[in-house]
């Protein structure tokens, strides 16, 4: 982390501690019904005089284990043993949120930034079983993560505007370059602070039907010396009849994400790729969706060579699914993807998906 | 300054500027509140609900707009009772407005001081369904627990705007009035039918049931929150038939093919009732909502 990213922490923590003393308890957020919880922890105290190797001597925390159980709805029992320790503890969002200043929510801790429409989406609210291939090329299949602080203002516009900017520790990429940190934000320049710009605009076309647009650019340096940075543009039209909101619905959504370096007369387009898919619910308990999409330089699973390296490469993915929902807490989904590239090599792949929930969660975004 | 610049700036003026209309700008999670909040604050209150009377009150979907919407309130009220937990959650904070956030005095649960019915006995489990943990959230089809909420929103009221106390009061008691000889009015038309047994969609409606003597058979899904299944439809309209059940009700927002569906088994006849100010047209206001509630369940039992 850097000491100018330490300071900007150290000063919007002081700016947050009266907002912090005057917590309320929140009656809106249900601890009803959530599930049977229990937890275990390991800590260890150790002499052993004869070894100088780190951590020998002295307390040591072994792990901790989280363990839940309880009736998803009247077809389903979830449980699940959670195990934490020095190695594996890694927490994929903890974050503390303003609610006592006017029009400005600040938000500080470890989560997904506010980049676009799918890369704000927790893994369990995908609409389609595999997160769109640019995703993973450009900032993540599961969004960014990490941790830093974010301010968005609602603007007093007559429709609903909000412009987000926000800060985020240096990370670098992960080794293989995909999946969830494609970014190399890990220059250790002082001066090394990625950020975040989002602007979202939603407008109601009726009662029933919002159109959304939305614009994104996370930018940071890389140890290699060179900016990176990813810009997006995102467009959902959605319709949800009022009078059947449980039963009936659309969503035409639509992102393109753009990968890109650059330094002083250096220009580098790396990939870019986009997607546009259609929802419609059928009744009550499903769902059925069809998507669209291509990436260009972009590694996916269908660019594989013999000797089983990933190439970056033209794709093209056309997927289709089916969703049952016998509840609001359980959710069957049936999907077909038929990824192809420019060698004409093909990826089909058929999956079923069971997705589970118990006690509160918290609703999802719009 | 060029021309063109100042009509710029007058209209971005013009658009940010909000104009105070009234002295307290509220907002409510259901339609019912907002009708009983604009009774109590009369010309000093401008009164909005969030979930329109024909949606369901269960799944509002928390779009930006409604945050939009209450950006500005200086009181929220809240249905209370987990009712609307789907979904207040996000809009709340999301509204970026100290004022209204639960713990501050602009926030209301308005299911305060009503006594809840149906409250579970035991350990809550979704085995049950969608089941609400803290007891039935319907309280607002009985037309009494509405007077609590108006004396309940009225000291609040007062309490934020000290100036304009008398007049919410004197409103929450002409308010009580108007009720209680609406009350007299409605149970009279509906005495006739004192123990007749009705079908609901949901178990929405068991406050209303119980101010006037009816009695609740079933309810059309198997579970709350859970659709019925075919064998389900075919044991509760034989039921239906062998007590000789004849009316099944629904709301504008469930599906009225499946509640026609067990009418239809069990030889009887499914209506569209309001639950909420705003359901039907002719449902304007509370007392609105409570004539066409009366009027459509005495054709409904004169028709058995």
């Amino acid at each position: 982390m850097s000491s100018r990213f330490k300071l900007f922490t150290f000063i919007f923590s002081l700016f947050c501690i009266p907002v912090l003393s005057q917590a309320q308890t929140r009656s809106i957020i249900s601890n009803l019904a959530n599930p049977a919880i229990g937890m275990s922890a390991l800590f260890l105290g150790q002499a052993a005089p004869d070894l100088n190797t780190p951590g020998a001597n002295g307390p040591s925390f072994q792990e901790a284990e989280l363990s839940v159980i309880s009736t998803v709805d009247p077809l389903w029992t979830l449980a699940g043993n959670f195990t934490f320790n020095a190695s594996t503890g890694v927490a994929e969002e903890a974050y503390a949120i303003t609610d006592s200043i006017p029009s400005i929510q600040f938000k500080v801790g470890e989560f997904r930034a506010l980049f676009g429409k799918h890369g704000t989406l927790h893994t369990h609210a995908f609409p389609f079983i595999q997160a769109p291939i640019i995703m993973s090329n450009t900032i993540g299949e599961e969004g960014f993560k990490n941790a830093g602080m974010e301010a968005s203002w609602m603007t007093p516009l007559p429709w609903y505007c909000e412009l987000t900017a926000g800060g985020y520790a240096p990370i670098a990429n992960d080794a293989t370059g995909a999946a969830n940190h494609p970014l190399n934000f890990n220059s250790p320049s002082h001066d090394n602070i990625p950020y975040l710009a989002h602007l979202k605009n939603l407008f109601d076309v009726d009662d029933d039907t919002t159109l959304e647009l939305g614009a994104s650019d996370l930018t940071g340096m890389g140890d290699d010396g060179l900016h990176h940075a990813v810009y997006g543009a995102d467009f959902t039209l959605r319709n949800v009849p009022l009078q059947k909101s449980n039963q009936a619905g659309w969503i035409l959504q639509s992102e393109y994400l753009k990968k890109v370096s650059y330094t002083t007369g250096v220009y580098n387009q790396e990939t870019d790729g986009w997607y546009a898919s259609f929802q419609n619910r059928l009744g009550q308990e499903w769902w059925a969706g069809v998507r669209v999409e291509e990436a260009f330089n972009a590694v996916a699973d269908v660019n594989v060579n013999p000797t089983d390296t990933y190439l970056a490469g033209h794709v093209q993915r056309a997927s289709a699914n089916i969703a049952w929902l016998p509840s609001e807490f359980s959710e069957m989904k049936l999907e077909y993807g038929i990824a192809r590239n420019d060698s004409n090599q093909v990826d089909n792949r058929v999956m079923l998906q069971f997705n589970y929930i118990i006690g509160f969660h918290p609703p999802h975004a719009y | 300054m060029k021309t063109g610049i100042k009509i710029i700036l007058t209209g971005l003026m013009l658009m940010i500027a909000h104009p105070a209309l009234a002295d307290l700008k509220v907002a409510t999670s259901l339609s019912d509140l907002a009708s009983v909040a604009q009774f109590v604050g009369g010309k000093h209150v401008t009164a909005i609900s969030l979930c329109k009377g024909y949606e369901d009150p269960h799944f509002v979907l928390a779009k930006p707009s409604l945050m939009k919407a209450i950006q500005d309130a200086d009181v929220f009220v809240s249905v209370g009772l987990e009712l609307d937990g789907g979904w207040l959650p996000l809009v709340i904070p999301g509204s970026r407005n100290p004022k209204i956030q639960p713990g501050a005095k602009g926030f209301i649960d308005a299911s305060e001081g009503i006594e809840v019915l149906d409250k579970p006995v035991g350990t809550v489990s979704r085995a049950e369904g969608d089941i609400h943990p803290l007891g039935n959230p319907h309280y607002y089809t009985d037309p009494k627990n509405l007077e609590i909420v108006a004396n309940h929103l009225a000291a609040i009221f007062g309490e934020l705007d000290p100036d304009n106390a008398a007049d919410y009061q004197a409103n929450a008691k002409a308010f009580d009035e108007r009720m209680d000889k609406s009350l007299k009015e409605w149970q009279a038309e509906l005495k006739p039918y004192k123990g007749s047994f009705v079908v609901t969609y949901h178990e929405n409606f068991k406050y209303f049931t119980d101010r006037f003597g009816l009695k609740v058979f079933g309810t059309v899904e198997s579970k709350p929150g859970i659709p019925p299944s075919p064998r389900y439809l075919e044991e509760t309209s034989a039921a239906m038939k062998n007590a000789g059940v004849k009316v099944v009700l629904y709301q504008p927002y469930y599906d009225a093919d499946t509640a026609q569906q067990l009418a239809k088994k069990a030889d009887g006849a499914a209506y569209e009732m309001p639950n909420e100010v705003g359901g039907v047209p002719e449902a304007k206001d509370v007392f609105s909502k409570f004539d066409v509630i009366v009027s459509a369940l005495v054709k409904a039992f004169g028709g058995k």
